[in-house]
């Protein structure tokens, strides 16, 4: 009885509960895009720093990562560990050699880190075969062939097919050098790869480094990247001595940082959006009350409750919510997955930028994440019965004698 | 104002400034010429050596022969013997630049800015040190520290505009023969970072010279670059054109 009686209150003013509504379902819905939209940014931010480069995993010597020391390396056969063989959330293991040295051809010379890769593995790691902007990707049948950054070769003027020089130092002290040819450019974006990053085969750099059948961590991609830390716990009883497993969130805490503070962020934007969504509510219905306030002296006056008269006026806010949030709901994911189908292409206004280790790349691309629909809706619900506490308050306190005598 | 009024006193301050001064600076060319000479003990005006580099670090334990030829502080240039792996490595130095010359790869390499910092053929000596230690008397301002009836102590302290690694040297050099003791390296923080011993002395020549030095990184204890001297002869009749990349890649 109260909810159809809410449900015909609502539409008395006809004019004025569409405004409200409308006001409503719009907010809702842009705070669904927006956020949207900013999980896209970290999404593409996480996996320009997991997929062009670390993985999720990395397996290495304890403080390899911090030191990058050239004798913390580990047999290659490690990368076939029980441990990582056995865990089903690894989707793929890449085994590295990582050496640091200086590229040259002729009088031009740059520094550079060159990872060793079984390029097949890597392939599966990291996603730098589809950010190939001349030439190809590495194999092992081609020795010392090898894939540089796109602003790498435009420093050193370098086009696949030719010939450097690679120095570095040797694990057994002497000069590590031998012949490189340029097989493959890629462009990521984040211009530490683009400018200092070379991909060779793994066979070939462990004999420039006097290294052989050495690796220096393995470089792992799981199911889903925000399990990273509680597979590394997980693993970690199992493998060897000597030996450590990082997620992203160590080797990249001011990632793991931005991350978790856009949950907060979240938040603080919802409010701020609802505050002003609020406000109009309230509007609404302090009107409505008001006008009704000879209503309710009757309805009181006739016996009922004043929590029945509280109930009636909650009950109305309520249920402008529930409408406004269904209607919010369908548009915010219908734009939503116009901005995760098709997105914005931004790049004729800005570059990519370098933020957090992450790239953030030129485009407004969306993507679904449970919170950010459950957040907005959670708080448009909490929102509409906080603006609507204080007009049922009023009515329900009305003194019914004063209130039948009110034009 | 006691000074002022009478001529006579001036003079007399005048006279023991220019007493306090002449000292001071008879010393400062002395220091100057002091460092010069250690630093080019073992290239004269020119000069060839073959010298024997052994190298110990924590992971691995080498020794080089090789051979050497300088001229005056400017032109330096090193050819690896033995191991026969390494045969034929080459460094060269002109004034301020290095080259590498690699046989493997039968290339030339100059060692750019960036890398002059790095360990010279895996020795705990630096690219810098080949190009730097020889201009020491220019790129710092020194002073004598303490003179004994043996020694002197000469503190080095680097120049507001010189492009230099080291905060602080300390050369301890013998009276007699003149000849350096040791040399303590101390970074920017003034911790002391790097000691050199000299050791074996000898008369070559009209020279009188430390045969083996080493170098001592003091943050890693257990490693070491002895460089010894086997052979070293001086004033040898070779010009710029014996430093040239082209005799670098091929003796």
């Amino acid at each position: 009885m109260l909810l159809s009686l809410a449900f015909r209150n609502l539409w008395r003013n006809r004019r004025r509960t569409l405004l409200t509504l409308s006001a409503m379902v719009v907010s809702a819905a842009l705070l669904i895009l927006a956020l949207g939209v900013f999980s896209g940014m970290f999404k593409d931010m996480l996996a320009s720093a997991t997929e062009q480069y670390y993985g999720h995993l990395v397996f290495a010597q304890p403080e390899y990562h911090l030191r990058r020391d050239l004798f913390a390396n580990l047999p290659v056969d490690i990368a076939n560990h029980p441990a990582l063989m056995n865990e089903s959330e690894i989707v793929s293991r890449s085994p590295r050699l990582r050496s640091f040295g200086l590229l040259s051809k002729e009088l031009s010379s740059q520094p550079v880190e060159i990872l060793g890769v079984i390029p097949e593995l890597e392939q599966q790691v990291t996603s730098l075969q589809n950010k190939i902007t001349a030439g190809r990707y590495p194999t092992l049948d081609d020795p010392n062939g090898a894939m540089i950054g796109r602003g790498l070769a435009n420093k050193m003027k370098l086009r696949p097919g030719d010939e450097l020089v690679f120095v570095t130092q040797a694990a057994d002290g002497s000069i590590g050098n031998d012949l490189l040819i340029v097989r493959g450019v890629f462009a990521t974006g984040d211009s530490r790869n683009d400018n200092n990053l070379v991909l060779a085969p793994l066979p070939w750099l462990q004999q420039v480094m006097v290294l052989p059948d050495r690796i220096h961590e393995v470089a792992m991609i799981l199911t889903n990247p925000m399990l990273a830390a509680e597979i590394a716990d997980r693993l970690s009883p199992h493998l060897p001595e000597n030996t450590e497993v990082l997620d992203w969130g160590d080797l990249l805490p001011e990632m793991r940082e931005v991350i978790a503070a856009y949950g907060v962020s979240r938040m603080i934007i919802v409010t701020i959006l609802y505050l002003a969504t609020g406000l109009g509510i309230l509007n609404t219905f302090f009107m409505s009350v008001m006008e009704r306030t000879r209503e309710f002296g009757i309805l009181m006056a006739q016996g009922m409750r004043p929590m029945a008269i509280r109930g009636l006026v909650l009950l109305e806010t309520l249920l402008l919510g529930g409408i406004a949030l269904a209607i919010g709901l369908f548009c915010g994911s219908l734009m939503t997955l116009y901005m995760h189908q098709v997105g914005i292409d931004l790049t004729a206004y800005i570059t990519p930028i370098t933020y957090a280790g992450g790239t953030i790349l030129p485009r407004l691309h969306a993507v679904f994440e449970a919170d950010n629909f459950l957040v907005p809706a959670g708080m448009l619900l909490l929102i509409s019965l906080i603006a609507g506490f204080l007009p049922a308050n009023r009515a329900a306190r009305l003194d019914p004698v004063v209130a039948v005598r009110e034009e | 104002m006691f000074i002022d009024s009478t001529p006579l006193s001036r003079s007399l301050l005048s006279l023991l400034i220019l007493l306090s001064i002449l000292p001071g600076t008879a010393l400062a060319l002395d220091i100057q010429s002091v460092i010069r000479e250690v630093e080019q003990q073992y290239m004269g005006s020119s000069s060839r050596a073959r010298t024997t580099m052994q190298v110990k670090t924590s992971h691995w334990e080498r020794t080089l022969e090789m051979e050497a030829w300088s001229l005056e502080r400017d032109y330096f240039l090193v050819r690896i013997l033995e191991p026969a792996k390494e045969r034929g490595v080459a460094t060269l130095k002109r004034n301020r630049e290095v080259w590498n010359y690699l046989p493997k790869v039968d290339r030339i390499i100059k060692v750019p800015p960036s890398m002059m910092g790095g360990s010279w053929m895996g020795s705990h000596i630096t690219n810098d040190d080949l190009v730097k230690a020889n201009h020491i008397d220019e790129d710092f301002h020194l002073r004598l520290l303490e003179e004994t009836e043996s020694n002197y102590v000469i503190e080095c302290l680097p120049k507001e505009d010189a492009a230099v690694v080291w905060g602080k040297i300390i050369y301890r050099v013998r009276k007699t023969p003149q000849v350096p003791e040791q040399i303590d390296y101390f970074d920017e923080e003034m911790v002391r970072v790097r000691e050199i011993h000299f050791a074996d002395i000898q008369q070559i020549g009209k020279r009188i010279v430390p045969l083996r030095l080493t170098v001592l990184p003091l943050e890693k204890p257990d490693e070491m670059t002895v460089l010894h001297y086997r052979e070293l002869v001086y004033d040898l009749d070779l010009d710029e054109s014996y430093f040239s990349l082209r005799n670098l890649e091929s003796p």
